[in-house]
């Protein structure tokens, strides 16, 4: 009986123990399997880089952050890193706040009592709650005004959880560094300050929120105020010297706005999200009974509704303050106590109803009446909707272009601009001055300055060396100040090109550069020279030269013009044209503008015909236009008929068309499978690694040798998983390393979890800042803002040292989709709704950062334009607008014309596609999109990643397209665990037999496609501070880490427990046989 | 066949368990066209091989007794073969679940395939935690 029980107790421990063991051996497989993005998390390291370091073979010497970042042993120091990013997150927002109204409340004196209302004013907007978030410990509002030392063991930002997931905070503590401020001395009212903690508990907000499609800003009402303390009023007296009001709307990744999408009971003003509800018209009123001086801080990422403070004279001032980021308050806080002058201009046109963009007729969730039994393609591995759509009717005419040319053709009294159709805040006929509450480039200042053109412009006008156009125009524009305050101001260059009805769309008005001036004192001038590439006035004709299409400059007379903001410099071109001052919203100063008439003489017709690369620019997106499929289906919006043209909406298209439902269908490319391949060299051993291609130019022959070396399993490798890990390849002595992170406003990579843990530099586990998240500075709006291309570089700089100590060398970032309206969720991690803006804000980051050995890849290339549905939604729209209002900003980034060299051809080295569609094609699949403009017209040489798991089905089309790799973040340990014939992601493949590695073996343009994808990643690689950690002796290594060992002890220990006890069952049950025997 | 014991109802539920788990998960790979299961086929067989073991550690203990060496044999094969079941389809998995609960949490597909897979490895995990309970305990009654 005894013995029976015996061999029960040790079958059973061998079966746990078994058990055990198994769990354990999944455990470690999976853990193996996904090593990289678990290393990220957790701040391990459980692979790596080894290598010998002397002086033949040096290591980190190519790429190094600043001395002022290092400790003198070399090491990293992460409080001089940390304060320097509160530096820079500070000066961001003190230049890119916009100061939009001012009756003299601004700025306040140091020791002022001051009463703040809002329950944001509180709990304040930082960042996004997916997307550009705000990491770890922030400088809260009420700290920047009254405190002088950060408190971020106790100021976390906190973010909202998605889909049921539980709020969390962003870091999981801080018992790092604290940092003295000089913040803005004021004394705050702290019964306002106790009643909205306490409301807290009801109305719970975090640092990073979302967008909402029924949205709701629990703002609390003033009768719960009263619950809370109903004497709250008698603390107005002593802190009466000013209100603040805060008012905040937030965005965030995969979620839009939508029309008339507000939670039930709230009195929003216009029934809309970014009109003000009734508690929040209320909170205002209650801050007018506390103080004479009522000031409105707006945190958002897009036009507000405010045309109601702006018209109301005991609202004193309004300061929009984006989503400032962890440090940017104390930007906020030196623009209210007036050590700093603001300087910023407005990003987006601020209207008085959003709806009235002719944009907003066509956004949302729209979808084809017939889309079932007609796209047979899914929706991917992320289960998108394979039908939706979006037709940007509005054409050309997106944010200030729309509102600035119908005031022009107002005042000029042509195209019926001024009929009712879209009017939405006019009463009666539409009235720019009803519409729009501040322009686009609007800002004020605490001082006023005199903008007058110096003389003539110097024009630069010839051919680059491959013959490829140069035109450019540097205005010389003095700039007095002429208020008696200390400020400075940006220098924004705006142009108009002649119109001719019903010849090619062209907007009355549109940003060609900018610059800012230094802090000028009282009664001091500076010329600022500002420089305008004069291929952005020229017009995207898809008709010229029967339907070929190009660009076109119209002879004629060219307006320029310097003003604050589009407006102004509107009034500017429109004074020195002689149109009627009456009709006129504001005053023009003819002294800022000037004229220039073009002739084929001075610069010919079909000058950007070519672009600088030497390449014909033709009509390459078709497709991105439903008429083009079906014809007359679609009217786009032109400035000859307002009335007639102003968008209806199409809801419910009907595909008709068989070559638009295959291309819906994905049906884009034929894999060929007997091609003669035997050209094209594979493996060829010329003993040339990686570390040998720093500095080695894209189009010398070298690279044709590397590339020779590498087979073509490897090569699918490197096209098909794209990172964050990517994988080795042998041949060339590269080790699958995990090179890629977001984000825009900061590495997500903690520093002590640094990917570069071998970096003389790397900060420690043991540091006591090193679990400081870089992802700290503002929304991409408050860059725009500050138009300072200086200081745009110096943020990409930064992120470029920040990235140094994390290991990363290309970011997924900045975003730089332009705003195609005020709806969109996501429009704070785009810069602004002007392309010029966008883009050179895109290309100074890029190249600032590159400096550090950064490659940027901003997303998502292109026509991102809505959250909604955005996992292949098609945009339609016209080449033109395609070309001159979205792609505009990438071009601009991607030529970098500004920082080319008689021996350096400048430029993005990164890129990430669009989820989008255009027009019927995916982004990633686009020939004309990826290769004939992006590469062939631009140049562009880079890494050109896909966005998450996005085509993945599309593996033949995407590689033809000219994207040189998928993202497929998580895959990982690749050849072993991850293999092109396993993952998941690739199993369903459209048009072929799923992906293996002789899929291609017969289709020699995709052998060579492939060739000159993985060309461009490697060279970007090779320009990045990748090359800081090869050398000739680099080799793969394994590391220890906790989890790696937990697991493997588990294993061992169960394995080890297990045999024993099946060895004592199988003892017992011997010595039972033995009994029966005796 | 004598009469059973705990340790035998623990078994055949563990291969019932094991049945329904393995059917979900080749299942939740047919959910959605983009969400198939890689080696399926190996995954189902080990599956199936898995219950049938349970079964035999049924009946074997009529033959050679309880805690007989071919029962025990087979309860260990079949926790290892549900193991690796359950741990073949986890490991694809992986990346969904994280996208479901941040990034991707509108993917309806998704959470179909999440809610099919979380059945499936609801039942082979608990399979496995029967044969272990069983282990202990005898499967038959003895004269």
């Amino acid at each position: 009986m005894l013995a029976r029980t015996k061999r029960g107790l040790w079958r059973g421990l061998t079966a746990l123990l078994v058990l055990v063991l198994c769990v354990s051996l999944l455990l470690g497989n999976i853990l193996e399997a996904n090593a990289g993005t678990i290393d990220t998390a957790l701040g391990t390291i459980s692979s790596g880089f080894v290598s010998e370091h002397d002086a033949n073979n040096p290591l980190y010497d190519k790429f190094t952050p600043p001395e002022e970042f290092l400790n003198a042993d070399g090491t990293g120091n992460s409080h001089a890193l940390i304060e320097a990013a509160i530096d820079l997150g500070r000066r961001e927002v003190a230049e890119g706040s916009v100061l939009l109204k001012n009756n003299g409340a601004l700025p306040l004196g140091s020791g002022s009592n001051v009463t703040l209302f809002g329950i944001r004013s509180h709990s304040n907007l930082l960042g996004s709650s997916f997307g550009v978030k705000a990491f770890g410990g922030y400088i809260s509002l009420e700290q920047a005004l009254s405190k002088s030392k950060t408190d971020f063991a106790n100021t976390i930002a906190w973010t909202v959880g998605s889909r049921g997931a539980a709020n969390s905070p962003t870091v999981d503590g801080w018992s790092g560094d604290e940092f003295d401020f000089d913040g803005a001395g004021f004394n705050l009212n702290q019964t306002m300050i106790d009643i909205y903690d306490k409301l807290g508990e009801t109305y719970v907000h975090y640092e990073n929120e979302p967008a909402a499609e029924v949205y709701n800003p629990g703002e609390p009402s003033i009768s719960e105020i009263e619950g809370v303390n109903s004497g709250f009023k008698s603390s107005f007296a002593q802190y009466g010297d000013a209100a603040i009001v805060v008012i905040a709307r937030p965005s965030c990744e995969q979620l839009d706005y939508l029309p008339g999408g507000v939670a039930d009971g709230l009195d929003f003003e216009s029934g809309e999200p970014f009109s003000l509800t009734k508690n929040e018209r209320d909170i205002i009123a209650l801050a007018k009974e506390c103080s004479d001086k009522v000031i409105v801080l707006v945190s958002s990422s897009a036009s507000v509704e405010i045309g109601s403070l702006k018209d109301d004279p005991d609202v004193d001032a309004i300061l929009w303050i984006g989503a400032p980021g962890c440090y940017g308050m104390l930007g906020v806080a030196d623009i209210l106590s007036g050590k700093v002058s603001p300087s910023g201009g407005l990003f987006d046109i601020f209207t008085a109803r959003n709806m009235s963009a002719p944009a907003m007729q066509n956004m949302g969730k729209m979808y084809y009446a017939n889309t079932e039994g007609t796209i047979v393609r899914t929706g991917g591995v992320l289960g998108f909707n394979p039908g939706a759509y979006a037709i940007e009717a509005e054409g050309i005419y997106v944010g200030y272009r729309y509102y600035e040319t119908r005031y022009y053709d107002c005042v000029a009294g042509t195209g019926g601009a001024d009929s009712p159709a879209g009017a939405y805040a006019s009463s009666g006929n539409w009235n720019y001055d009803d519409e729009v509450t501040y322009g686009f480039g609007f800002g004020l200042s605490y001082t006023t300055f005199s903008y007058e053109m110096q003389g003539e412009p110097k024009f630069e006008i010839g051919a680059n060396g491959n013959g490829s156009p140069s035109a450019f125009a540097t205005f010389s524009v003095k700039v007095t100040n002429t208020g008696s305050a200390a400020g400075k101001t940006p220098v924004q260059i705006y142009g108009q090109a002649p119109y001719t009805p019903g010849g090619v769309e062209k907007s009355a008005i549109q940003l060609l550069n900018f610059e800012k001036t230094d802090v000028l004192a009282p009664g001091e001038s500076q010329t600022v020279d500002v420089k305008v590439d004069l291929q952005y006035i020229a017009s995207y004709d898809e008709s010229y030269n029967n339907g070929e299409g190009t660009y076109i400059m119209d002879p004629g007379d060219y307006y320029f013009a310097v003003g604050n903001g589009a407006h102004d410099a509107l009034n500017a071109i429109m004074a020195a044209q002689g149109m009627d001052a009456s009709k006129m919203v504001g005053e023009g100063n003819k002294a800022q503008a000037y004229r220039k008439n073009i002739t084929e003489g001075f610069l010919s017709k079909t000058m950007f015909s070519v672009s600088k690369t030497g390449y014909a620019i033709k009509n390459q997106l078709p497709y991105s236009d439903w008429n083009y499929y079906q014809p007359g289906e679609v009217t786009y919006l032109t400035r000859s008929d307002w009335a007639g043209t102003f968008p209806k909406t199409y809801d419910n298209m009907t595909l008709t068309n068989p070559e638009l439902i295959d291309a819906l269908n994905g049906k884009i490319y034929e894999l060929q499978t007997g091609d003669d391949t035997s050209a094209i060299k594979w493996g060829v051993d010329s003993g040339i690694k990686l570390h040998e291609m720093y500095g080695v130019p894209y189009d010398d022959p070298k690279w044709d040798q590397l590339l020779d070396q590498l087979t073509l399993e490897e090569v699918m490798y490197i096209f098909s998983f794209g990172g964050p890990s990517i994988p080795g390849a042998d041949s060339i002595g590269t080790i699958e390393t995990y090179m890629t992170e977001n984000a825009g406003n900061g590495i997500a990579v903690n520093l002590n979890a640094s990917k570069d843990p071998d970096a003389p530099w790397a900060i420690p586990s043991s540091d006591p800042n090193g679990n400081w998240h870089p992802e700290v500075f503002a929304n991409a709006p408050m860059g725009a803002s500050t138009f300072n291309p200086e200081l745009m570089y110096e943020l990409g700089q930064f992120e470029g040292i920040e990235s140094l100590f994390t290991g990363i060398n290309i970011l997924w970032g900045p975003g730089l989709n332009t705003h195609r309206h005020a709806y969109n969720g996501r429009n704070g991690e785009y810069y602004s709704e002007d392309p010029v803006l966008s883009g050179v804000a895109a290309m100074e980051f890029a190249i600032g950062a590159l400096e550090y050995g950064l490659v940027a890849a901003p997303k998502h290339f292109a026509f991102n334009d809505q959250e909604s549905e955005r996992g292949g939604v098609s945009p339609w729209m016209t080449e033109q607008r395609a070309r001159e209002v979205e792609l505009r900003a990438y071009q601009i980034a991607f030529e970098a014309t500004k920082y080319d060299t008689a021996d350096y051809d400048a430029g993005m080295r990164g890129l990430m596609t669009s989820f989008s569609k255009i027009g019927a094609i995916e982004c990633t699949s686009s020939y004309g999109l990826m290769t004939e403009i992006l590469a062939n017209e631009w140049g562009f040489i880079g890494y050109a990643v896909t966005d998450i798991y996005d085509d993945v089905d599309l593996w033949t089309a995407v590689l033809n397209s000219g994207t040189t790799c998928f993202d497929t973040r998580g895959q990982g340990n690749f050849y072993t665990s991850t293999t092109l014939e396993n993952c998941f992601l690739f199993a369903n493949q459209m048009y072929s037999d799923p992906l293996n590695a002789h899929l291609i073996d017969g289709d020699a343009n995709l052998q060579l496609k492939l060739k000159d994808a993985v060309h461009k990643n490697i060279f970007a690689w090779s320009e990045s501070h990748l090359m800081n950690r090869y050398n000739a002796t680099t080799h793969f290594g394994s590391r220890m880490t906790w989890w790696r060992a937990t697991y493997m002890g588990l294993e061992v220990g169960s394995g080890v427990l297990a045999a024993a006890c099946a060895v004592m069952y199988v003892l017992s049950s011997a010595k039972k046989k033995e009994e029966k025997v005796s | 066949m004598k009469k059973l014991k705990i340790g035998g109802y623990l078994c055949a539920l563990a291969a019932i368990l094991g049945l329904v788990g393995t059917i979900l998960t080749i299942v939740s790979g047919m959910v959605s066209v983009d969400n198939p299961l890689a080696n399926t086929g190996m995954i189902a067989a080990a599956g199936f091989v898995g219950a049938a073991l349970c079964v035999l550690a049924i009946f074997a203990p009529s033959r050679w007794g309880n805690f007989d060496l071919v029962g025990s044999a087979s309860i260990l094969g079949a926790i290892a073969l549900y193991c690796y079941t359950f741990g073949a389809a986890v490991g694809q998995r992986v990346m969904l679940v994280a996208g479901l609960f941040s990034f991707n949490a509108a993917n309806e597909a998704g959470w179909s395939v999440f809610y099919v897979s979380v059945a499936a490895w609801a039942c082979l995990l608990a399979g496995c935690l029967l044969l272990v309970a069983g282990a202990f305990m005898k499967s038959v009654k003895e004269a």
